[in-house]
């Protein structure tokens, strides 16, 4: 894997084929739990709740025909962080809110998640964002990000960091092939190693968009 | 202070309660320092120095107001933040 960088005026990340394999997987799985149509190869294993993934299409096609205008704060945690509250203390501003803006950025959140899709789908290791697609892409990419952290536990800043030490310990564990006696679930350990892989990523996407500003700066 | 300067003050004051909400962007383990300056500085328009006080301030303190006005105004920003995975919140101005 090779980070974003800037080559003829586009953002141009390189991925081998299982990598471009597992993060097309990770962006269908998540945009399916926003109730898109399923797109692209999402296999057998999702990340999303099953049965919570259909009751949650199901509202949507409930709510798209007119049945249910009236969404309410989802139960999975991973889609309350996308469709987080928009209000602490007032239910009846929050209930207002959804009601206004949940399908608009449910449908947000998927089209870009789907033009992800589209992007690796394309022949060749490169993965190619133009510089005016970039803030969509990074946006996508902290979707799958929350939806990761959602299913890590990831609450605090300290859980973030306490997670970071448990990959350090698996993976130093690997090397030294004594990973029987530590105790790490591996499912957690390779969705922790996934979420470090595309934050890595995003930052890079990130420096791109950022490095031609400071040049201006000067 | 007489007293004709003392009810428009009030007046002042009461409608200004009345129409201001604000916008609140809260901390979380997820986003990165530099995406949340960016959102900061292409939504808001906000300068690199006046982004990077506000991340700062969310990374800092857990939170940090970034508008205010009405509230329909305030959903159409608490809207946009949510479009760019940030946890943001509205409500009434000094509540």
């Amino acid at each position: 894997m090779r980070g974003f960088t800037v080559t003829d005026g586009a953002a141009v990340a390189y991925l081998d084929d299982e990598e471009s394999t597992v993060i097309s997987r990770i962006v269908a799985d998540v945009a399916e739990l926003l109730g898109a149509d399923a797109f692209g190869d999402t296999g057998a294993e999702g990340l999303g709740e099953p049965t919570g993934m259909r009751g949650e299409a199901d509202a949507l096609f409930r709510s798209i025909a007119g049945l249910d205008d009236t969404p309410t704060e989802p139960s999975d945690p991973a889609l309350r962080r996308l469709l987080p509250s928009a209000s602490r203390e007032d239910d009846e501003v929050a209930a207002e809110f959804r009601r206004l803006t949940e399908p608009d950025l449910r449908a947000t959140k998927a089209g870009r998640l789907r033009a992800i899709g589209e992007q690796l789908n394309q022949p060749g290791e490169a993965w190619e964002v133009s510089l005016a697609d970039a803030m969509a892409t990074a946006a996508a990419l902290t979707d799958v990000r929350l939806v990761l952290a959602a299913r890590l536990g990831l609450d605090t800043d300290e859980d973030a960091e306490r997670l970071h030490a448990e990959i350090e310990l698996a993976t130093h564990a690997m090397d030294t092939d004594a990973h029987d006696d530590l105790g790490v679930d591996p499912e957690r350990v390779w969705l922790g190693m996934l979420y470090q892989a595309l934050t890595w990523l995003q930052e890079s996407l990130l420096q791109c968009l950022i490095a031609p500003e400071e040049e201006q700066d000067v | 202070m007489s007293t004709e300067e003392q009810i428009e003050r009030e007046g002042a004051v009461a409608t200004r309660l009345d129409d201001a909400w604000v916008t609140i962007v809260w901390n979380d383990p997820v986003n990165l320092m530099s995406y949340v300056t960016h959102v900061f500085q292409t939504y808001f328009q906000f300068t690199r120095e006046e982004a990077e006080a506000r991340m700062r301030e969310v990374h800092e303190r857990g939170r940090a107001v970034v508008s205010t006005g009405g509230r329909e105004r305030m959903e159409v920003d608490v809207q946009a933040m949510h479009g760019y995975g940030l946890w943001a919140t509205l409500q009434r101005s000094g509540a």
